[in-house]
């Protein structure tokens, strides 16, 4: 099915890219941008960084009081966030119509003029704030820190990837307000932003508007536009082991994928979902159906622009089974898929599986908005969202047979394994 | 402060426009098929993945005392081979149409859920209906999704939040009701479910009579009943038996009170207070309620995090809200606070839960229900999101105009409306859960005299 949503592409004078895409089903608009900052730009010893100063963006700014972007917002009825991930950080709001303007002038307060209101006091807080962030989501959380060891394990120390976006504590509490300045005057800017406008709005009226609050931004970030040289794959295999209070043993293989943006990239990730990511995968019928000695696998690609991507296998090792055992039957199927490549039956599915994934990511203007604004600001693509579908179908069953030779081989694989520290605990669930 | 660069003069804050009047949509086709089935249809522009969910009533407390847990398994199975495919065969089927299933219960139903592109809709429907009348519960499917719920069952024990709602309700909730205990079974008795309890469950509580369909998805040039007609029209059940009447829990006699689970060197203490809440069906009506969940706990300017996270730092975050059950329902605040905080946010969380405290102003008022009127449109743009809440209206026998009615309810909500809805449902003591290391805080608990402690084990 062809897809058309509208794309009208432009930058103002300042550097600022907007893409406004109408949609005038319902009353409302997704404000959403994209800075091209993440935890890969982190200098060393300043890692968490950008992740903290996601949280200090909603402490107020020039003419905007800490915590009023979220109370102003939420009182018209917007839904509002923002994330932090390895290659950006988005900020986004869906608000009533009326709201756009109000919009538009608190992002642009902040995304302008952030430095005039942050103190020590709300640098201090907000520190609080993470290390409670990273105590709830990393530390208190059974297998929490296991994608932290597959990070440090799969990428080589000092590569952007090696880290992840939640930093260091030890380093969070080095930084000062200096650093802060320091990294809003690089980072934050228009000409390294990309602004999305997905909704009830007219493309000539949603340009004007932005001009209004956003073409007075004079700063510029001068974004380094380097990527890393594509890493090739692990020589392994590699296996971390953590003993852990963890309910069942875990193992996580990681691969090194192609970098986000090429067919290779897209070939790799439907290489991954044949041999693991679907419930009719040879391994996920044979090891979870039939043998039993997991009780889930599952597979799933992550997208990264600097020089690799990641895929993920995670298997839960059935209790009175050996994850030793079951990693080696994993492997088997790897080397198997690699050999053999994709019956017919398993590409259709996949792609059937791609189509109503993409579909679906598409269905809501919040959505749409943010891999608009991925595709333009990570690979200069705003018209992605309506060729991605082609391209992935036009994937064949021999481009996803020579990713697997090439990146899911049992050799490449990174195996950090949660295996609980009481491996004959009873399970005492009274 | 040094001066910023480029220092751009400050551009006035605008005024905001008033938002156009809203409805959610009423069904473009709404009828019973001759199976009894009723149908609820959304044609929904641009929305290329249909959303199709069944709702059969039933309810958790039907489930023989022996066997609880049985519905839930009997859900998970529904896909997992029936009398015309093999489970591999039926999972290959969906996949291969780009189909997606899921299936569980609640309180009060059994609920499937398929998303499918709208051009496999016709396959996704007659599968649908083979799950539905014609599951196999093949032997090893039963007993592996029955081992798969006692890992899961150690998985929640190992979850802090999992774990706390675990005690909260077996805290809350007299000890017989079916409310009190894991809707999915506890370990001892799901080990004893066998393939005969799943099919004789099934062959009693599930059937098109009283269940309902809700569609929702691009539908312009479908022939919806004609297609229905063909697949789930044909689904019979003739021993299915409606379900008894829901009737609301009643309260632990003991239930204000606290109860510490025990985890020597946890970092973070979950917290989990609640109370028996209303569901929608309250004669006074549900508007105040997702109001006053929002100013208390919904946001980081919530009285809650505005002390808790933006103040103190202690948490990343602390929630409150109305969770309504076919019959009854729980408020709950939850959400956990830094360790060797946590005896000081219990006694900051008593104080602002307390409702001889607790009187919103009108700016509160406005805030909440401007956002809770005003985020309505957005939140139900989708075909998901329009089926999900059409699915749960029927699900608690509501009128499908009753998501319009309560905002306009919302918008004429006064500040005392809000008092004394909460007055009438928060108590002067609560049910409370603390997951986390107790020797850190226990004494200092029992000094705030918020209720008798006790702590247990993980």
């Amino acid at each position: 099915m062809p897809l058309d949503y509208p794309i009208h592409d432009h930058t103002l004078a300042n550097g600022l890219r907007v893409v406004v895409s109408p949609d005038h089903t319902v009353p409302v608009v997704t404000v959403n941008l994209w800075v091209g900052v993440g935890s890969r730009h982190e200098a060393p010893g300043r890692t968490g960084f950008a992740h903290l100063f996601e949280h200090l963006m909603f402490q107020g700014s020039r003419s905007v009081a800490g915590g009023e972007h979220f109370a102003a917002l939420m009182a018209q009825g917007g839904r509002l966030n923002a994330t932090t991930w390895f290659d950006r950080t988005n900020y986004f709001e869906t608000v009533p119509i009326g709201a756009l303007e109000l919009a538009l002038w608190l992002e642009a307060d902040r995304h302008g003029h952030l430095l005039a209101a942050v103190t020590q006091e709300n640098l201090d807080n907000q520190r609080d704030v993470v290390k409670e962030e990273k105590r709830q989501r990393y530390d208190n959380q059974p297998y929490g820190n296991a994608l932290v060891d597959v990070y440090a394990a799969t990428f080589p120390d000092g590569h952007p990837y090696h880290h992840p976006t939640i930093g260091s504590m030890a380093d969070l509490d080095a930084a000062g307000l200096d650093d802060v300045h320091a990294f809003y005057r690089r980072h934050y800017a228009p000409d390294n932003t990309v602004l999305t406008l997905v909704g009830d709005v007219d493309v000539d009226s949603a340009l004007d508007l932005v001009e209004r609050y956003f073409g007075g931004l004079d700063h510029r970030a001068r974004p380094d536009g380097k990527r890393s040289a594509q890493l090739p794959p692990v020589e392994g295999p590699v296996r971390v082991d953590r003993f852990d209070d963890v309910p069942n043993d875990r193992l996580h293989l990681a691969f090194r994928l192609p970098a986000e943006g090429s067919d290779d990239y897209l070939a790799a990730s439907l290489a991954l979902d044949c041999v693991a990511g679907l419930t009719s995968s040879a391994m996920v019928t044979r090891l979870v159906r039939r043998e039993q000695v997991a009780t889930s696998i599952g597979a799933h690609a992550m997208g990264f622009v600097d020089g690799s991507s990641l895929g993920l296998v995670v298997a839960d090792i059935a209790a009175g089974h050996d994850a030793d055992r079951v990693e080696e039957e994993i492997a088997a199927e790897l080397t198997r898929f690699a050999e053999s490549g994709p019956a017919p039956e398993l590409v259709e599915a996949v792609r059937a599986q791609a189509e109503r994934g993409w579909l679906s990511a598409l269905a809501s203007g919040e959505e749409r908005a943010d891999l608009i604004s991925q595709y333009t600001l990570l690979h200069d693509d705003p018209q992605y969202i309506n060729t991605a579908l082609d391209r992935i179908l036009a994937i064949d069953a021999s481009q996803v047979h020579r990713a697997a030779r090439e990146w899911l081989r049992p050799q490449h694989r990174v195996c950090v394994a949660y295996l609980s520290r009481d491996a004959d605990a009873e399970g005492a669930a009274a | 402060m040094t001066a910023q660069p480029g220092s751009t003069p400050v551009v006035p804050r605008p005024a905001v426009g008033a938002a156009p009047p809203w409805a959610f949509p009423l069904p473009s086709n709404d009828g019973h098929l001759d199976n009894g089935l009723r149908v609820a249809a959304y044609d929904v522009p641009g929305q290329y993945v249909i959303s199709v969910s069944i709702v059969v009533p039933l309810l958790l407390s039907d489930e023989p005392r022996d066997v609880e847990g049985v519905a839930s398994l009997m859900s998970q199975l529904l896909d997992e081979g029936t009398e015309r495919h093999d489970s591999e065969k039926f999972a290959a089927l969906l996949e291969r149409h780009g189909i997606a299933l899921s299936a569980g219960v609640n309180d009060g139903a059994l609920m499937v859920d398929v998303d499918v592109p709208v051009r496999h809709l016709e396959t996704a429907l007659a599968l649908l209906a083979d799950a539905l009348a014609i599951p196999a519960f093949p032997d090893d499917e039963v007993r592996r999704l029955r081992s798969a719920r006692l890992a899961e069952i150690e998985q929640e024990r190992a979850s802090a939040p999992h774990r706390a709602a675990r005690e909260l309700i077996a805290t809350l909730w007299a000890p017989y009701e079916r409310a009190s205990r894991p809707t999915a079974g506890a370990a001892s008795i799901v080990a004893q479910i066998t393939r005969a309890h799943v099919a004789e469950f099934h062959a009693e509580r599930v059937g098109p009579i009283g269940g309902s369909l809700v569609v929702a998805g691009t539908l312009s040039g479908i022939d919806l009943f004609a297609m229905l007609d063909r697949t789930l029209g044909r689904w019979h059940a003739p021993r299915h038996a409606q379900p008894s009447p829901p009737a609301a829990p009643d309260l632990a006699v003991d239930a204000a009170r606290v109860v510490l689970v025990d985890r020597p060197g946890s970092v973070q203490s979950e917290l989990a207070i609640g109370w028996r809440g209303p569901d929608r069906r309250v004669a006074t009506g549900w508007a105040p309620y997702p109001v006053i969940g929002f100013l208390l706990g919904g946001s980081p300017g919530a009285r809650i995090d505005a002390v808790l996270r933006e103040e103190k730092g202690y948490t990343y975050g602390i929630r409150t809200g109305f969770r309504p059950r076919r019959a009854g329902g729980l408020l709950l605040t939850s959400g956990s606070v830094r360790a060797d905080a946590t005896a000081e946010s219990l006694e900051i969380l008593a104080e602002i839960l307390d409702p001889a405290n607790v009187s919103f102003s009108d700016d509160e008022l406005r805030s909440g229900v401007d956002f809770i009127a005003g985020t309505a449109p957005g939140r139900f743009a989708t075909a998901g999101a329009i089926g999900d809440e059409a699915a749960s209206l029927l699900m608690d026998r509501l009128p499908l105009d009753f998501t319009t009615r309560t905002r306009e309810a919302t918008l004429a909500l006064t500040t005392s409306d809000l008092d004394v809805a909460y007055s009438a449902i928060a108590p002067p003591h609560w049910c409370v859960v603390v997951v986390g290391d107790a020797s850190l805080y226990a004494d200092r608990v029992r000094e705030l005299g918020i209720g008798d402690v006790s702590v247990v084990a993980n």
